[in-house]
């Protein structure tokens, strides 16, 4: 026995109890930051953003927004960034590089007068919905969507006119903005 | 009790008598079949309270036996029954005993596991004749036929073994005597082991399991092969199996040689399949690859010292349905809803794309045997193993291809255990034990890690105690563990940190057992036992997204250890040779039962908001019954049936528990043919009904669980004669109606129906 226990001590010698530090993953596929930047033919630019650096989970991420003017058009462009990495990384390229894998859908909900048309096109003809254009109505305020998905389903029917019900695919984006049109 | 061996062979040597007390009772246990010689078999004399321990060659001797008409020798061996035998003695005798033994559990010095070689044996291991029925399928899947245990599946290609309600860290699995370190925390993590290399499955409850490890609280669940019998040349087999649901196919090569220099066996194995059919759909991207190769060799140098190697490497991948990869929690609900997953395509393949695992297994052990005065045995044992897993997601720009979690485990594990009989005929097993574990994240998937890397060291002792008194049987013993941990984390704050923690637990365990038989009709086992089983690196540290339950998952570093309280009362009860039955209850208290508990809060990300789930304490209660009968009415025909119920609730939330297995009853009738001496051809129908499991609340899961179903089965087999060999084939119809249904167990419910109609045939060859 008390060999046993003599050769339970040695071989404590042959590892070290410590374990090294590990690598940090380089994030390059994060998106921490959604900007929707909406230009009018005149007046004030107007930007909505959505940022989370540290990623999923740990502290909350912080949501703004500005008003828009009624029955106005506005011309939307989004980017999207990995803010960890120096400079922030664009992710926006990454989108329009797969084009026809991903497509944006914009909703509100029934009390916000706001429209959103497609402003641009994957290689096939379908809509991707990097730009847009958002058209107001009457003064009044709710919930504007925007969701990116993955790998959809654009044939399928009113998919490519913005109706997300029928796209399947995963959700890699999912922000709500409160909106307030003036 | 069915005498399961026979003695073959009894040689007296007489050298005229003696009337003093100094005769000789000397001889071999060897195996029948095999001739192995059956090391360990324990020979002993109630009267006299004298025994011995068989030695490598199968060789004992009694001495200082006074002469008497008639001896009751008692010779038992692990994984045969043990039976009692009368010798005259009246001068030096030398016997040869042939045990026939269906399978054995070749490393344990188990002399009288309790509970384990029951008249029920079949209801707590699988032998070697239905493992290789059924060796196209995964280890845990060969479990099933065991009463008290379920599979937690996802899909058909990942499952794992449900032991009486519990799972993943708490039921350890023994892989030829070294516990397998795989990441077994996960619930769609599979263990890493070839089906056709084990030869014997078995499930080990009660004072027994004190041996394997801390983590067990109370089951360990043993793979294990056989020694290579006596060869002329080499002896091999080759088995083919064809299964038309996936178009799979599945090959083996076995073969085996025992010469002066070294017996050695060879198993190898691949495995090709695509994806599977539900009765309506494919399921697509549920295919399979697997590639194994085990080497296993054997010396006995001089008479004293036997010597064991083992490597085995495993390599699979397997698809995981595409229809279940989701992104959010709203992609969930869609999912839920449909009558056909996403992403299903109309048309059959063997292609595998993500969300897929690749998982390699490397395990190689030595095991070595001293014989040494008194039928003392001194065993060492060293196991090491490498485990890579990598797991893909659909992900973008080609990243699809880096694997989204990549973790290396490399773990030792070293064991000296010194066994043998007391003056006072008491039996007792001792042993040290080290293991050592290093987990490392591979950091090529460019996402935090879900949990951290660290190194883990457990120093154990345990001893246990065995004693015969006449009809009473009894056992006790205890365990003790030393756990330290050290863990890197990475910080979930920016900029990126290193976080080190380090853990200290100290388990006990104590167990305690009896067992009685009465009038040779009944056997009793009572057994209870206190464990305690320090958390888990996922219960501690876990953080992130868990894309596949659309949750964020925390760990929590306070936890402390669950303490754990269990009785078993086994009746088995054998009113003929026509007619058995088994009825097995327990209760199970575990104070800080650990477990994922929702919370009222959600996390928002950039991908809509999650709800959390943290890894919380409380005192949960699990009480379940299992019940097997055994109906021989004439030799031909075999009526099995089984039945098990588990219950379980939180004390503290009073709620159900989650992944319990829900009510189930399974039956087989089997018509054996009595054409010719070898042809063992039959016919089998089998008819399973799993119920609803019915006490989940609705706010504990996204789905309340499914329906239940029937299935039904068919299989037919015949042995003909070929190349001077015997080929076997067996035709066999799973989900024979080609059944619609889900299973509360299998996490792909939630998107897809089951497997429907699977035919498949099994050609077995051996030379």
């Amino acid at each position: 026995m008390r060999k046993l226990i003599l050769f339970a001590f040695v071989s404590l010698i042959f590892f070290s109890c410590e374990k090294d530090d590990p690598i940090v993953p380089h994030e390059e596929e994060l998106i921490t930051t959604m900007n929707l930047t909406l230009t009018p033919d005149s007046g004030e630019v107007v930007l909505f953003t959505f940022s989370d650096l540290d990623g999923d989970g740990g502290d909350d991420p912080s949501i703004s927004t500005e008003a828009l003017r009624a029955n106005t058009v506005y011309s939307a462009t989004l980017e999207l960034l990995n803010a960890t990495e120096s400079p922030a990384e664009d992710i926006t390229e990454e989108i329009r590089e797969e084009n026809e894998e991903h497509q944006f859908f914009f909703r509100s909900n029934a009390g916000l007068d706001l429209s959103v048309e497609y402003n641009d096109q994957d290689d096939s003809g379908n809509p991707l919905g990097v730009e847009t254009n958002f058209s107001t109505g009457a003064p009044s305020s709710g919930q504007l969507i925007v969701t990116l998905r993955h790998e959809p389903n654009k044939s399928a029917s009113g998919v490519s006119e913005g109706d997300i019900s029928n796209a399947g695919g995963e959700t890699d984006i999912e922000v709500t903005f409160d909106v307030v049109i003036e | 009790m069915k005498i399961k061996f026979l003695i073959v062979f009894c040689v007296w040597v007489c050298y005229g008598s003696a009337q003093d007390c100094n005769l000789i009772l000397e001889g071999y246990v060897l195996d029948s079949d095999t001739k192995v010689p059956l090391e360990f078999s324990n020979i002993y004399i109630q009267s006299v309270n004298k025994g011995a321990v068989a030695d490598g060659r199968g060789y004992f001797k009694i001495v200082e036996l006074c002469p008497r008409e008639e001896y009751q020798l008692k010779v038992s061996h692990v994984g045969c029954e043990t039976k009692l035998i009368s010798v005259p003695l009246a001068s030096d005798t030398t016997i040869t005993v042939f045990l026939n033994h269906q399978g054995e559990l070749i490393d344990e010095v188990v002399v009288n596991a309790l509970g384990e070689e029951a008249t029920s044996a079949s209801s707590s291991s699988v032998e070697q004749s239905e493992i290789s029925e059924n060796s196209n399928d995964n280890i845990s899947d060969l479990l099933e036929t065991i009463s008290g245990v379920s599979i937690l599946r996802n899909g058909s290609g990942v499952s794992k073994p449900v032991v009486h309600g519990l799972y993943g860290n708490r039921v350890g699995i023994l892989n030829n005597g070294i516990p397998q370190a795989g990441q077994k925390w996960g619930n769609d993590h599979a263990p890493e082991i070839d089906a056709f290399v084990a030869d014997k499955l078995s499930v080990v409850k009660g004072t027994s399991a004190l041996e394997y490890g801390g983590s067990s609280l109370g089951s360990m669940v043993l793979v294990n092969v056989d020694r290579i019998g006596n060869t002329d040349g080499i002896d091999g087999e080759l088995n083919y199996i064809f299964e038309s649901n996936g178009l799979g196919n599945t090959g083996n090569l076995k073969l085996e040689n025992s010469n002066k220099l070294l017996n050695w066996r060879l198993t190898s194995t691949f495995k090709i399949k695509g994806d599977n059919k539900a009765p309506d759909y494919f399921l697509t991207n549920t295919g399979k690859r697997e590639g194994n190769l085990a080497f296993q060799a054997e010396k006995t140098i001089g008479e004293k010292w036997s010597n064991r190697w083992y490597y085995s490497f495993f390599n699979t991948e397997i698809g995981i349905l595409r229809g279940s990869h989701i992104g959010n929690l709203t992609d969930l609900e869609i999912a839920i809803g449909r009558a056909e997953p996403f992403f299903t395509n109309s048309e059959f393949s063997y292609q595998i794309d993500a969300p897929s695992q690749k998982v390699q297994h490397h395990l190689w052990k030595w095991e070595s045997k001293l014989f040494l005065k008194n039928d003392r045995v001194l065993a060492l044992k060293y196991g090491g193993q490498i485990n890579q897993r990598k797991e893909f997601d659909v992900r973008r720009s080609g990243r699809s291809d880096i694997p989204a979690m990549s973790m290396d485990l490399t773990s030792h594990f070293g064991e000296g255990k010194y066994s043998g009989i007391l003056a006072n005929s008491i039996d007792f097993n001792m042993g040290v034990q080290l293991n050592f574990l290093d987990n490392t994240n591979n950091p090529e998937t460019g996402i935090l890690p879900l949990i951290p890397d660290y190194r883990s060291f457990q120093t154990s002792g345990f001893m246990i105690f065995q004693k015969q008194v006449s009809d009473l049987f009894f056992e006790w013993g205890g365990r003790y563990d030393y756990k330290y941990m050290n863990v890197k984390a990475i910080s979930r704050s920016v900029p990126r940190e290193i976080q080190e923690y380090i853990h200290h637990f100290s388990n006990y365990s104590f167990s305690g057992g009896l067992q009685y038989d009465w009038f040779d009709k009944v056997r009793t086992n009572f057994n209870m036992g206190y464990m305690l089983r320090a958390p888990e690196i996922n219960e501690l540290y876990s953080f992130g997204l868990h894309q596949g339950v659309s949750g964020i998952e925390e760990g929590n570093p306070e936890m402390d250890q669950e303490k754990s309280f269990k009785i078993t009362l086994n009746n088995d009860l054998k009113i003929s040779e026509v007619f058995s039955l088994s009825l097995l209850g327990y209760y199970q208290r575990i104070n800080g039962f650990i477990y994922l508990e929702p919370q009222n809060e959600y996390r928002l990300t950039i991908r809509g908001a999650f709800p959390l789930f943290e890894y919380t304490q409380a005192d949960a209660d699990i009480a379940g019954v299992d019940f097997s009968l055994k109906f021989i009415p004439e030799k031909s025909w075999r009526v099995d049936v089984k039945y098990s119920i588990v219950r379980g609730q939180n004390r503290d939330d009073e709620l159900a528990l989650i992944n319990l297995p829900s009510d189930n009853i399974r039956s087989k009738v089997k018509y054996f043919f009595d054409d010719s001496e070898n042809s063992n051809s039959f016919l089998s129908i089998s008819g399973d009904y799993i119920f609803r499991q019915t006490r989940i609340e609705k706010s504990q899961d996204f789905l309340l669980p499914p329906d239940g179903y029937f299935l039904l089965g068919f299989s037919a087999g015949t042995t003909i004669p070929f190349l001077d060999n015997g080929l076997t084939a067996e035709l066999r119809f799973e989900n024979a109606l080609n059944r619609r249904y889900r299973d509360y167990l299998n996490r792909q419910r939630y998107f897809a129906d089951e497997p429907g109609i699977n035919v498949s045939l099994r050609l077995n060859y051996k030379f």
